[in-house]
């Protein structure tokens, strides 16, 4: 955690307050269980701008309140209809039940470098923070949401 | 986009490419691969590549030869597919290695796409509340911090601290962190930055310490690994080998000596004056203790009759000279000390000489001349003097310290200013000793000099610590300085010339 008055974003992740609200929706929704989805849209030069964001199965066989592996099927899906569109996915989102919104050491062993990883903590049902990280060099850089 | 495999730069085209035939490399049909964006770094930008191939497998090496990086991404070095990448062909999700070999046909779609997943076990959690509680700093911030008075500890093992830590740093493992911080940081407004190696257990010391008390605790994001990475000043300290580690287990258990200490020991230099009854016992402790170097003076050879209390050495040595059999018994227990022998008597001519250097002198020497020549020589270097004498069923010990900078103690001359008529200081020889005493007063006599080398504790310096074998009593007497004292008085500037103590002994007092 940096302070305040040193800290730059990697990078400017711009999400509209409807598609915010519909990620706090769902991963209320799902608590206690983990939720996850996909962040659509495009790269440009004020950032990553999202124009879609999906909510996707959570298909973890067993240990679904600390653990989401996002539907496979549900990345292809993304993935062909945003280059129909001329998009991409930028990235991901899921939740931290009863967790703050700072990406665990598992989910930096499995992220990949160049997505934005989008973590929504729920406590007790609540949504609360909601941060944006990217992996540079095998470290979390935390990015900015803007809306 | 599309790029064919065998262009650099990507096509501008949205669609696959047309006009003009591209030029592809390997056999089979052509395919296109559906590239994620982090892997679109190694295309050039191209968001999907056209390969030649006849299988999915030889569509993904196609476009590994032709993009390097690629390949890494998505094989592993043994070959396989990595763990957190999931391929398609199609609609169809090639799950398994078998499935790579699917045949393509011209035209085909094979996408690489990331396999998305995490999560928290119970440590994640752990350390995400952590992170969210205890403020981290990067190596800049902590050196800022440790410039303004921050101390940066290292909790890191002994075997990591050994290759380096941050300059300044305190190294405290953290299994005896609560234990020892407080010699480092009485004060719990003291700033801290806890460092490991990669900032996790770091986050975990930082709690303890929180929980302790203290009220500015950082963790360093990143640990050491990042510290070096960003070229900040590293410090490289004397550690100790495994094997030491093994043999001074017991010694780095206690807070007291712990590394630090057991490597003052192992810097230090000790001399014995007399590899007799009180030399024995001291060298063989402090040989066993890990003292670096071990010196022995002693122009005798070895007796049968002084095996009786005379551990060093073994009935077949008698003969020889007393220095070479300590020599053998001392690195037989403990070959990693340096023992430094000298076959010859202490004298005026070569007392300095050879005193000259050591950190501790051990007086096991058995008549009144020697003991003046080590006590006058040990003065004018500032040298504390370890004595010992033993006397058929008593003993003494005591430190002669006056060059001691916090509460000097007496030297051996503020005591016994004149020595004694010949007649009424016997040795051994003449008047006998019990076989065991000089094993109770050598031992006694390295206890001191190790307590001395450490730094820790209260030395025999102004006292006597006088023990009685028949009545198993000891008595402590206090022993102060004589201010008019010819050798360590107030007045002395310098302690006189050495002068001719077998004389000065020999002589009866006027």
């Amino acid at each position: 955690m940096a302070s305040p008055d040193t800290w730059t974003p990697r990078f400017r992740l711009r999400l509209d307050d409807q598609d915010l609200a519909a990620v706090r929706r769902w991963a209320a929704g799902a608590y206690p269980n983990e939720a996850c989805g996909l962040l659509i849209g495009a790269a440009g030069a004020e950032g990553l701008r999202v124009v879609e964001v999906r909510e996707a199965r959570n298909v973890e066989p067993d240990r679904t309140t600390d653990r989401y592996t996002l539907d496979p099927g549900a990345v292809h899906a993304a993935d062909r209809d945003a280059r129909s569109s001329g998009l991409d996915i930028l990235g991901f989102w899921h939740s931290h039940p009863d967790s703050p919104a700072i990406p665990s050491q598992t989910d930096r062993t499995r992220a990949w470098g160049g997505y934005a990883y989008v973590i929504v903590s729920v406590r007790t049902g609540r949504v609360g923070e909601i941060r944006a990280w990217t992996l540079e060099d095998g470290a979390f850089q935390e990015g900015r949401i803007v809306s | 986009m599309t790029a064919t495999a065998n262009e650099s730069a990507p096509a501008n085209e949205s669609a696959p490419t047309n006009g003009s035939p591209p030029t592809v490399v390997g056999a089979g049909v052509r395919v296109r691969v559906r590239i994620p964006t982090p892997l679109r770094r190694f295309t050039g930008g191209a968001s999907e590549v056209e390969v030649e191939a006849g299988t999915a497998r030889e569509a993904l090496h196609a476009l590994a030869r032709a993009h390097e990086g690629v390949g890494e991404s998505i094989f592993t070095p043994e070959g396989g597919r990595r763990r957190f990448v999931n391929l398609f062909h199609g609609e169809r999700s090639l799950r398994t290695d078998a499935d790579l070999d699917t045949v393509v046909s011209e035209g085909d779609v094979i996408s690489i796409l990331p396999a998305v997943a995490g999560g928290l076990t119970a440590k994640d959690r752990r350390l995400a509340e952590l992170r969210s509680e205890i403020p981290e700093v990067s190596p800049l911030e902590a050196r800022a911090l440790q410039e303004s008075g921050a101390l940066i500890i290292d909790v890191r093992e002994p075997d990591e601290t050994s290759a380096g830590f941050p300059a300044g740093a305190r190294r405290v493992v953290r299994g005896f962190l609560e234990l020892q911080i407080e010699e480092h940081a009485p004060d719990l407004d003291t700033p801290l930055v806890l460092m490991c190696a990669g900032g996790v257990r770091s986050l975990l010391a930082a709690d303890d310490l929180r929980r302790l008390g203290y009220r500015d605790v950082r963790s360093l994001a990143g640990g050491f690994s990042r510290w070096k990475h960003d070229g900040l000043a590293i410090e490289v300290a004397e550690s100790l080998s495994q094997i030491e580690r093994e043999r001074y287990g017991r010694h780095l258990s206690i807070p007291e000596v712990g590394e630090v200490g057991q490597l003052a020991l192992r810097s230090s230099q000790v001399l014995l004056v007399g590899a007799g009854g009180l030399g024995s016992p001291a060298a063989l402790y402090l040989a066993a203790a890990g003292v670096g170097t071990v010196a022995l003076i002693d122009d005798d050879v070895v007796d049968r009759s002084n095996l009786q209390r005379q551990i060093l050495h073994t009935d077949d040595r008698v003969g020889a000279p007393k220095v070479d059999s300590a020599r053998e018994t001392l690195l037989a227990l403990n070959p990693d000390i340096d023992v430094r022998t000298f076959h010859e008597r202490l004298t005026s001519d070569n007392a300095e000489r050879l005193l000259a250097g050591y950190d501790v002198v051990v007086d096991g020497s058995d008549n009144f001349a020697t003991r003046y020549l080590v006590n006058d020589v040990c003065v004018r270097f500032g040298i504390p003097n370890v004595h010992g004498s033993i006397y058929r069923f008593e003993g003494q010990v005591s430190v002669f310290w006056p060059g001691r900078e916090v509460s000097p103690g007496p030297c051996y001359r503020c005591l016994y200013p004149e020595p004694p008529p010949p007649e009424l200081a016997p040795s051994c020889a003449e008047a006998g000793v019990l076989g065991v005493l000089p094993g109770v007063i050598g031992t006694l006599e390295a206890i001191e000099t190790v307590k001395l080398l450490l730094g820790i504790g209260e030395p025999l310096v102004g006292r006597l610590l006088h023990y009685d074998a028949l009545t198993a009593a000891f008595t402590s007497f206090r022993v102060d300085r004589d201010p008019t004292c010819g050798w360590c008085g107030d007045r002395v500037e310098t302690a006189p010339a050495l002068i001719d103590y077998e004389a000065f002994c020999a002589a009866p007092t006027p």
